[in-house]
């Protein structure tokens, strides 16, 4: 197991602070943040390339914090693969073998069987320069892996391809992980990616980890105003707390002048009556109901007309206008509803903000109460 | 774009046509006789040898040097290095007369004569002229070799240490390979302003025949004894050496692109 206890650095006026996490056996731990956060200075300082101001790096429960880098065992990959070009990529993928001394073969062991899996056999005299974008990340990934360290450490590498080669690869690295049985310390400021293939998150803002946990959890329950709009979470509003008794759990939304329920179950104890907070749902937990369909107590449904209907490919956003117009609400929704909602601007609709979906956030301390 | 394009050309072509009329007006003096006598004198081919051995000599030290300096100067912080760094350009603002001077001050010196009386000679001697023109172009070597690793990324190294690569092993199949076009520049450059060295090395080691002059103390010796037509001779040799060599040089280096 890979592991970062309370690992501090700096890099100018930035700092990155107390840092703890852990990456087990054939598992993924992304680091997802904004450009800026400190991903690359936290990998930086793991791998030894910068010296921490304070914490620990173990693997295996190894003390590493102040090893060098050639004996960590940690194969580092960089944001620009740094693919050596003075050599070929059979060169680049032996390179740990030729300096350790071993035999340069790639005709048996690992390094044919990744070669084969990865599809890079014809490409093995060439040099770095006429490889494109996905052989390239092949061959550094190739070269990482044959270095027979099972610990990856990667910056952000699929960050300079195209939509459905970065797909390809997620699934081959997904295949990679489990074969070789890979520990992958990973960076990303993508989300799809992070949830792709991230066993474990941890989301990194301003040098700080916001929030760690599960895939489910990350997505489920922000717990900081922060993440939650990392997260891209659009539909966020003023309220305040009318009801926390007999299990129940209600907010009055002032912003969008209704009432809601909130699931009990993610009720936290600090939650007082008439607390100022911040209530938060994603855009494609939102329901859209016809006029028609209002339910019977009208529970967490609001009124709205459609002011825009933008396709994002797969699916539509829908910004709603609610109240007097002010305020928005973004949904998303998928075509079939789309069409047979027969939307169009200008369109009334209800807006239902399921109980369950619905998080809250402290105004003041910007922390999830939810 | 079109006019700032003919503009940058003509310049080239300035530069070109002012070192070329330099070079064409010698010929307005040049006589075959002289030539042939000077070419075949004993005093002129000891003076191209010389000149040949020292440059080549100095340059080979002075990127032996320059070598782990610019290294350490790209890579490491460490103290001092700002001074270090600075003082790499005193061969630049100091005129070469100084530094010879200052090389013989060095040499009157109680250090300076220890050295001469416990190793080796160099006031008046070839080790005087090696040691002139090592220290004029060993600043500008190091300060060439380390613009050539500067432009090496850091991660290239930090790569090959993550793949188990000690320091060293990293330095000789990584940095050294991917600066080796800078490294030839900084050799080729070093060994044309050796080879060309005069202000330092008249200083330190004289001008005497068939001993210590080379071919630009013998231009010079040629001059004040107003011997115009052999002066342009040696002159013409020293510039066709020198750039023949530069040329090939440059040549087979070109060959050798990872771009």
């Amino acid at each position: 197991m890979l592991e970062v206890r309370d690992l501090s650095s700096r890099a100018g006026s930035f700092v990155l602070s107390n840092v703890s996490l852990s990456v087990h056996p054939s598992s993924c731990h992304v680091i997802l943040g904004p450009t800026g956060s400190g991903k690359t200075l936290l990998l930086e300082s793991v791998i030894g390339l910068r010296k921490p101001d304070r914490g620990k790096v173990f693997v295996n429960g190894d003390e590493i914090t102040l090893l060098p880098m050639e004996k960590r065992r940690l194969s580092y990959v960089p944001q620009d693969l740094a693919l050596f070009p003075h050599m070929t990529v059979r060169e680049n993928i032996l390179y740990a073998r030729r300096i350790k001394g071993m035999r340069l073969t790639t005709e048996n062991g690992v390094a044919k069987e990744l070669i084969g899996s990865l599809g890079i056999e014809h490409l093995l005299d060439r040099r770095i320069r006429n490889l494109s974008g996905g052989e390239r990340q092949r061959t550094a990934l190739a070269r990482a892996i044959v270095s027979g360290c099972k610990y990856l450490v990667l910056d952000e590498p699929l960050s300079a391809l195209h939509e459905s080669l970065k797909r390809e690869l997620w699934y081959l690295m997904k295949d990679l992980q489990g074969r070789y049985e890979l520990a992958i310390l990973m960076v990303t400021h993508d989300l799809e990616e992070a949830f792709f293939l991230g066993d474990a998150i941890s989301i990194i803002i301003s040098g700080r980890v916001h929030q760690q946990g599960t895939k489910r959890e990350i997505y489920g329950c922000p717990q900081s105003l922060e993440v939650a709009k990392f997260l891209g979470v659009g539909n966020l509003f003023r309220s305040r707390v009318t009801q926390t008794s007999g299990g129940a759990l209600s907010v009055r939304c002032e912003d969008l002048g209704v009432s809601l329920n909130v699931s009990a179950d993610r009720m936290k104890s600090q939650i007082t009556h008439d607390n100022e907070c911040i209530v938060g749902i994603r855009s494609e937990d939102i329901d859209i109901l016809p006029p028609a369909e209002l339910p019977p107590d009208g529970t967490n449904t609001v009124a709205g007309a459609v002011r825009s209907i933008v396709e994002t490919g797969a699916s539509f956003t829908i910004i709603a206008t609610v109240g007097a117009g002010s305020k928005t609400v973004e949904i998303t929704v998928g075509r079939a509803i789309t069409n047979r909602l027969n939307l169009a601007i200008g369109q009334p609709i209800l807006i239902n903000l399921p109980a369950e979906h619905l998080f809250l956030i402290d105004p003041n301390s910007r922390d999830t109460l939810s | 774009m079109i006019l700032f394009k003919k503009i940058s050309i003509i310049s080239c072509f300035l530069i070109f046509f002012l070192y070329g009329g330099l070079i064409a007006s010698l010929f307005y003096f040049f006589q075959w006789d002289p030539l042939a006598t000077t070419l075949t004198s004993q005093r002129t081919i000891f003076s191209i040898r010389l000149s040949l051995i020292a440059a080549t000599v100095s340059t080979v030290l002075s990127v032996l040097v320059a070598l782990p300096s610019a290294f350490a100067l790209s890579r490491y912080d460490f103290p001092g290095k700002r001074a270090v760094d600075t003082i790499l350009e005193l061969p630049m603002i100091v005129s070469p007369a100084a530094l010879g001077a200052m090389l013989l001050i060095f040499f009157n010196n109680p250090l300076g004569l220890w050295i001469q009386d416990h190793g080796a000679q160099f006031v008046f001697t070839f080790y005087g002229i090696v040691l002139a023109q090592f220290v004029t172009v060993c600043g500008v070597s190091t300060r060439l070799i380390k613009a050539a690793m500067d432009e090496i990324p850091v991660r290239y190294e930090a790569v090959a240490r993550t793949l188990g690569a000690s320091p060293a092993k990293a330095f000789f199949t990584i940095t050294l390979p991917l600066s080796r076009r800078g490294i030839y520049a900084a050799c080729i450059l070093s060994w044309a302003k050796a080879l060309g060295e005069f202000g330092a090395t008249i200083t330190i080691a004289g001008s005497m025949s068939m001993k210590t002059e080379t071919l630009p103390i013998a231009i010079f010796m040629r001059l004040a004894s107003a011997e115009i037509e052999g002066t342009v001779v040696l002159i013409l040799i020293l510039v066709s050496i020198g750039l023949s060599i530069l040329y090939v040089v440059r040549l087979l280096s070109r060959r050798d692109s990872y771009a």
